[in-house]
């Protein structure tokens, strides 16, 4: 196996005001390429974090990160931004896409930074909404899809790019149950069909069941990580 | 792609767009509108003082000015004043001599400065003829007649029709003494030239100061003061082959120049705070706009655009503000200036004031490249370079904090 992400002894410290908040307090984690993994824990435990660091969006206080064996510590915030646009696929719990632009054009958008040709990305947007289910509905705003809807033009677009891994942070947290089982279920699928590497922050039993890898954070440490076999969707 | 962004993004609020607008439009088209009438005030102030006795620009032996001695002439004048009036720029050219004598009028004497002019081309170079209110100007073929102000004519108990004595001294130290006959008296408005200025035919003036046909100073006209402006280099060239110089209308009316260009700086600190005030709230209509958007623009940050991407693309957005709200400004301002210019603008009450300067009280705006731009521009340029400051503040946005902002 070909390890994507690579942590080593990773803590985040943050001060708020005189006071330091130990977030992360020594993280080892290697995420495989075609991984499926959650990354569970209660609230505050640190999962968001450890997303973010491994994301570029946040830099570790002390230990080194790798993706696809660059090291993330040696880059400067232009290179970082470089690499997200590039290597990684972000799906927030909410407010993931530009409000003035439609689906097909929030999907096309990390392409056009990279400036793909207009014929080629919006193809591939075109393509990618196909996967998600989206047909039809891709010159409309954000403002004009539902919670469900907007989450997949968010999986749509972080899949684009053709990432190394999507991160994705709570993704389920605003959709109701069977809104929220779709959106698992498409992105085992894609998991499944494609092998993309999906890491999920997440404390939603419907998502850590569906997952194949359980690894579980508590006060800044991972405190298990185990692979079981995915339920299948009922 | 950032332009589209930008674009779209000044829409998602239409009402505050709009009133962004409509500030950099009402404040575009308000200086269009005052420059405009500043230019046509400052315009009309010129040429009506111009008009009046200078000319437009004259042509002087070197030194006359600060010192106007008689004895400083033009001897071979024809040849010149025909190079002068090929000039396309120049419409007329006229002669004139000039010096100061006492007039008596039995046991009345004043100073007076008595110019020898040429009634045929004077009247196309000045105007002084249409203020004439009592008798008539002089007219080819008048001799020992004189116009003269109505401050002197009433300080020397003078008629049309009366004799005056004049006294002086000739170009060549030999004393100048004439009866004169006065045709007419004239009203100008100013009372410094209604006290003090004579004026004869030039010919008499030769004879009386015994110039032996030389004059001292030849004023120049055109179509518009404008025109003669552009016309200096050339009129310099023929001075200086006639060891002459040109004095423009600044040099002629100093005064008024400085008056032109200090009521100028002060309606230019209106202009700047004005634009300052524009500036302020476009400015801050738009920091407000970033500070809602922070947690998107963390978003943005986190898909992979750079700070200085997002930056730009406020910029941007500030931009087409301050570019669409100049072009509404130049396009209106222009349209109601054009539409003030066909009417005029009266000035109740004002007509004492203005007729010092022998100005009508109806006032047209003129409507210039200059004055249609400066303003509206000057919001633009002004808007740009403040938009640096949300240009630096997204800059240094971190993702992270970006993205945790409420
Ligand atoms: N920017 C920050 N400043 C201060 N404390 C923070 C910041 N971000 C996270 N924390 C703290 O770090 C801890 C972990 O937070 P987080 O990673 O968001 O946890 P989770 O995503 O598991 O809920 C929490 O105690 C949180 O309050
Ligand atoms: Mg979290």
């Amino acid at each position: 196996m070909t390890a994507i992400v690579e942590c080593k002894g990773i803590t985040k410290h943050y001060r708020q005001g005189s006071i330091d908040v130990p977030a992360l307090r020594g993280v080892d984690l290697a995420i495989e390429k075609g991984d499926f993994a959650s990354l569970a824990g209660p609230s505050g435990s640190g999962k968001t974090t450890l997303l973010n660091i491994v994301g570029g969006l946040d830099r570790p206080t002390e230990g080194t990160i790798s993706i696809d064996g660059q090291d993330l510590t040696a880059l400067d915030n232009e290179e970082l931004a470089d690499l997200r646009l590039r290597k990684i696929g972000f799906v927030f719990q909410a407010y993931n896409l530009i409000p003035v632009l439609s689906a097909v054009e929030n999907v096309e958008f990390t392409q056009q930074l990279m400036n793909v040709p207009a014929k080629e990305r919006r193809e591939r947007a075109k393509e990618m909404l196909h996967q998600v289910g989206l047909d039809g509905m891709e010159n409309r705003r954000p403002s004009r899809l539902s919670g469900g809807q907007q989450q997949r033009v968010a999986v749509a677009r972080a899949l684009a790019s053709r990432p190394s891994i999507v991160l994705a942070d709570e993704p389920t947290a605003n959709l109701d149950t069977k809104t929220a089982e779709d959106l698992i279920t498409l992105m085992s699928d894609l998991n499944e069909r494609y092998g993309v590497t999906f890491l999920m922050a997440t404390h939603d039993d419907r998502v850590i069941s569906r997952t194949r890898r359980h690894i579980v954070i508590a006060d800044g440490r991972v405190a298990s990580d185990e692979l079981r076999p995915a339920e299948m969707a009922v | 792609m950032l332009v589209g962004l930008a674009w779209r993004n000044i829409w998602r609020q239409p009402h505050r767009t709009a009133l962004s607008l409509s500030s950099i439009a009402i404040a575009g088209t308000i200086t269009v509108f005052l420059l405009a009438l500043q230019q046509g005030a400052y315009g009309t102030m010129k040429e009506s003082v111009l008009k009046l006795m200078d000319g437009f620009a004259q042509l002087q032996p070197p030194g006359y000015a600060d010192d106007p001695d008689i004895r400083k002439s033009i001897s071979d004048s024809g040849p010149l004043i025909a190079d002068l009036v090929s000039l396309p720029e120049v419409t007329a050219a006229t002669p004139r001599a000039a010096s100061y004598a006492i007039l008596s009028n039995g046991p009345q004497s004043y100073g007076a400065a008595i110019v020898g002019i040429d009634p045929a081309r004077e009247v196309k170079v000045s105007n002084l003829a249409s203020t004439i209110t009592r008798g008539r100007y002089l007219q080819p073929g008048d001799e020992d007649a004189v116009v003269i102000g109505a401050g002197l004519a009433r300080n020397l108990k003078l008629n049309p029709g009366d004799s005056v004595t004049m006294l002086g001294s000739a170009q060549d130290g030999s004393i100048a003494a004439d009866i004169l006959k006065v045709t007419g008296i004239f009203s100008t408005g100013s009372p410094a030239l209604d006290r003090q200025v004579v004026e004869m035919p030039l010919v008499h003036f030769q004879q009386d100061f015994a110039m032996n046909g030389s004059i001292n100073l030849i004023a120049v006209s055109g179509e518009h003061l404008s025109t003669i402006n552009a016309a200096i280099p050339s009129l310099e060239k023929i001075a200086r082959r006639n060891d002459l110089v040109a004095r423009d209308w600044t040099q002629l009316e100093p005064a008024l120049h400085d008056v032109i260009l200090l009521d100028g700086s002060f309606s230019a600190l209106l202009y700047v705070s004005l634009v300052i005030i524009v500036v302020f709230i476009i400015l801050n209509t738009l920091l407000m706009s970033v500070l809602e958007r922070t947690r998107e623009f963390g978003m943005l940050m986190a898909i992979g655009m750079k700070p200085r991407q997002i930056g730009r693309m406020v910029w941007l957005e500030l931009l087409f503000l301050a570019g669409s709200g100049s072009a509404i400004a130049i396009a209106a301002g222009s349209a109601i200036t054009a539409w003030a210019a066909t009417q005029g603008i009266p000035f109740p009450g004002a007509e004492a004031l203005f007729s010092q300067w022998n100005m009508p009280s109806t006032l047209y705006p003129q409507l210039t490249l200059l004055s249609a731009t400066a303003g509206p521009l000057a919001i633009l340029v002004a808007v740009a370079i403040a938009g640096f400051i949300p240009y630096a503040r997204v800059r240094r946005l971190e993702p992270v904090t970006a993205m945790r902002s409420a």
